[in-house]
């Protein structure tokens, strides 16, 4: 078995002078559950594409299972199954004529791989999803739903979904959660690209932000933490004191009786602070994903 | 802001057909001064054409070919006339129910107003591009008419563009009728297409000199033809175009009222039984895909193969003489029934490269919706993609030439006209090379310039087809090269030529291997 379920080496893809991704080195092991962020245009979707040798490189390489992505695109393909954010189907077929090409596309009886029935069957019923309209009848969800229960259905040893859940109704979101973890328990490996933060961090292990086609971090959600600032928050009885020149301390935040603030690296200089006051509650918490991405991107805390 | 929009849209595409209009009829009316300079000249192609009931089934009735302005008629306003109505069609269809199918309609609804009014508004704007088709002609035509040889006065030249224009009219309203009646627009183009279908076939057996010329106000293209422009302008059948007209665009705005907008009049069954069998992989697919769109133009081959081999005997009863030597200029010889059926087969070759075109396109606009992405994402290699929709594509080509010979046979024979099956079937394989041309071209572009995929394929074919109906008279042999109906022999007028259909396959064949290769190597690109 490969070392890596995706391996790429300072993948590249420039049009003209821009470029959409830049020297991207990434490693995926088998098994993982890899989230991938990013506001619109960082070059997740191009990341995808690379991956899945629907468009060529301009520098670099990437490999699937030490398959070449674009030199051995259909063993690669074998391995994956891959769910895009926007479900283009053939209009005139059915649910149930689409999963059955999507399905035999994928696997033929007698070439070892293949479809198990039975498990798509319990996926529409899970998805809710009724197999016997034309595709052209479904609404934006229901053809997405399509589109997962396609990929769920092969049990590929890598699921590579471009934010796959645009569309999908809460309570399919939750369906969905579920058939990742399901994944995951049975030892696939998932590469999830998303912009709805709460998803990832309920389903990954690790981690990725692009910006401007390049990586900026990666990481476990604990190592970014870690790394990041803690929110601190302390109401005060008496005498406010000025937290501003305390190492490691910033955005400090009054508000009457309660201070808010950043701190970044040990915490023993503002417990010291803290301490000389009258301190009636102390709360930290560590930040958010949603903390994490914007601090990134300089949305704010 | 709805009539801007479509306005925009329609006047550009009705600029670029109008000066196809007015060029055709320009090069008509210049090559006739050129090739018919002497009286007796002129005498010979009359006694040819005059009484052909051939041709005339074809192209329309030929009265006064001693006149400039009688031999353009003839020469060129039934090809103009058809291409006016797949204009309107196309355009109508497109504007409409496609810009419905795509949801940008509903953005446009979201205003302020209704979905009545918004297909008035609509319709204004495609009547800005008839007008725009019909002014362009005009011009060119009355242009044309200024040269001394030619001499058409400006009176006659704008209603000769008129009544080239009417049809253009009549398919513009059709379209937004099936519009409304289809719920796609593929859907609602097939539907205005067997209209034309039907009125051209109509049209046909009026002309054919089976008795039957009361058939020709059954036909709205027997309207047009009816108005008889430069020759004895009869204006009075206009009031038909215009009703037709009228009543359509009514019918269109009213039902745009009463239906849900993204839904058609004919109920599009949301649900049916699966049909697994064929979706067992690419190959299968395509033929599910591809089956109602070639399902029409069989029955439209089979149908002209039919008519064509019913009106075979007859009309070649009238050719002799100088007529045989004239049909020689359109490729064809030999005498009577064979002639004329050689005539008929550049037809029906120009229908099965059209079937040829709409393949290629049909793959090109796979990829361009990103379906494609779906199958290249699984184990399924690009070339196996594009080899599996080529080999369908051939299979759909070689049966189509097959079915025309086949029915042209049935037609011929029914009147006793003393054609052999084999013979024909032959003539009929011999329209596949042409065709396997275009597509291989067609290929090539999907290769190198997807997006210019549909824009070289019908290019290439309207070249193809321009240079055969107008070069036909006598136009230097490179032009004439350049056509790949001129290659093509006329058979079963004259044996077919095989070593011309092989490099017109092999061109095919080389065209479609680097275009393959390209395909392999480039990014994916949607619209």
């Amino acid at each position: 078995m490969a070392a890596w379920a995706i391996r790429t080496e300072g993948l590249t893809k420039r049009y003209g002078d821009v470029a959409a991704l830049d020297h991207l080195d990434l490693e995926v092991a088998p098994g993982e559950v890899v989230g991938y962020l990013g506001p619109n245009g960082a070059g997740k979707t191009t990341t995808i594409r690379l991956l899945l040798g629907l468009i060529s490189p301009t520098g670099g390489r990437g490999e699937i299972f030490g398959l070449d992505c674009q030199r051995q695109p259909v063993q690669a393909h074998r391995r994956l199954a891959y769910v895009p954010g926007e479900a283009n189907l053939w209009p005139s077929l059915t649910g149930a004529e689409t999963l059955r090409l999507l399905g035999r596309a994928w696997g033929r009886r007698g070439s070892g791989v293949r479809v198990d029935e039975a498990y798509r069957d319990e996926l529409v019923a899970r998805f809710e999803l009724d197999p016997g309209k034309k595709v052209r009848a479904y609404s934006k969800g229901n053809r997405q739903k399509v589109i997962l229960i396609a990929a769920l259905m092969t049990r590929a040893d890598l699921l590579v979904l471009d934010e796959p859940t645009s569309g999908l109704d809460p309570l399919m979101e939750q369906a969905f959660r579920g058939s990742v973890r399901e994944a995951r328990d049975r030892g696939q490996t998932v590469f999830l690209s998303s912009h709805i933060l709460s998803e990832v961090e309920a389903l990954c292990d690790r981690v990725g932000i692009l910006r401007q086609g390049k990586l900026v971090e990666l990481g476990t959600l604990a190592e970014m933490r870690h790394l990041s600032a803690l929110t601190v928050e302390a109401t005060f009885t008496g005498a406010i004191p000025d937290l501003s020149g305390v190492p490691g301390v910033s955005s400090v935040q009054v508000d009457g009786r309660v201070v808010r603030c950043q701190v970044r690296g040990p915490v023993a200089p503002l417990l010291k602070a803290l301490a000389a006051a009258d301190v009636t509650e102390l709360l930290s918490r560590e930040p958010s994903l949603e903390e994490l991405f914007l601090a990134q991107y300089g949305g704010g805390a | 802001m709805i009539t801007w929009l479509t306005a925009r849209r329609a006047v550009r595409s009705g600029v670029i057909f109008g000066y196809i209009f007015g060029a055709a009829i320009a090069s008509s009316a210049i090559s006739y001064t050129r090739f018919y300079k002497t009286a007796a000249q002129r005498d010979a192609l009359a006694a040819a054409y005059g009484s052909n009931q051939a041709t005339s089934a074809l192209f329309g009735p030929a009265p006064q070919l001693q006149t400039v302005a009688g031999f353009t008629v003839f020469k060129i306003s039934m090809t103009l006339i058809l291409l006016g109505a797949v204009w309107g069609l196309l355009t109508s269809t497109r504007l409409l129910r496609g810009e419905e199918d795509s949801g940008r309609w509903e953005l446009l609804l979201a205003g302020q107003t209704t979905r009545r009014r918004a297909g008035v508004q609509a319709l204004g704007g495609l009547g800005a591009g008839v007008v725009a088709l019909w002014a362009l002609t005009g011009l060119i035509t009355v242009a044309s008419g200024l040269d001394a040889s030619v001499h058409i006065a400006a009176g006659p030249a704008l209603y000769f563009a008129l009544a080239m224009a009417s049809t253009a009219v009549m398919f513009l309203a059709v379209g937004a009728l099936t519009s409304q009646l289809a719920a796609t627009r593929r859907q609602a183009a097939a539907y205005a297409a067997w209209v034309l279908g039907v009125s051209y076939a109509v049209r046909l057996v009026a002309d054919a000199g089976l008795g039957l010329h009361g058939l020709i106000w059954a036909s709205p293209l027997g309207w047009v033809e009816e108005l008889r422009p430069l020759t004895a302008p009869a204006p009075l059948a206009l009031l038909p175009i215009a009703a037709l007209t009228a009543v359509l665009l009514a019918a269109a705005v009213h039902l745009a009222g009463t239906r849900d907008v993204g839904a058609g009049i004919v109920p599009d069954r949301a649900s049916r039984r699966p049909h697994l069998r064929l979706l067992g992989g690419p190959i299968g697919l395509a033929v599910q895909l591809v089956r109602p769109a070639v399902t029409s133009w069989w029955v439209a081959i089979a149908v002209s193969g039919l008519l064509f081999g019913l009106i075979a005997r007859s009309a070649g009863g009238t050719i002799s003489g100088s007529s045989v030597q004239v049909l020689s200029r359109l490729g064809s010889r030999g005498n009577g029934t064979d002639a004329v059926l050689g005539v008929c087969f550049i037809i029906l070759a120009v229908l099965v490269a059209f079937t040829a075109a709409g393949q290629i396109t049909a793959a090109r606009s796979e990829e361009s919706a990103g379906r494609l992405d779906q199958l290249l994402t699984r184990p399924v290699s690009r070339s196996r993609w594009l080899g599996g929709r080529l080999l369908v594509t051939v299979v759909v080509l070689l049966a189509s030439g097959v079915l025309a010979g086949v029915f042209a046979w049935a037609g011929a024979a029914s009147q006793h006209a003393g054609v052999s099956l084999p013979a024909l079937a032959e003539a009929g394989v011999n329209l596949v090379p042409p065709a396997t041309t275009i597509a291989g071209a067609g290929v090539l572009a999907l290769g190198v310039w997807p997006r210019g995929t549909s824009i070289v394929l019908y290019a290439l074919l309207a070249w193809s087809l321009l240079v055969v109906v107008i070069g036909g008279v006598g136009a230097s042999h490179w032009v004439l090269d350049t056509s790949v109906f001129h290659q093509m022999a006329s058979a079963p007028a004259v044996p077919p030529r095989w070593e011309a259909n092989g490099v017109m396959a092999a061109i095919g064949v080389a065209g479609a291997l680097i275009g393959g290769i390209a395909f392999k190597r480039r990014d994916l690109q949607g619209k």
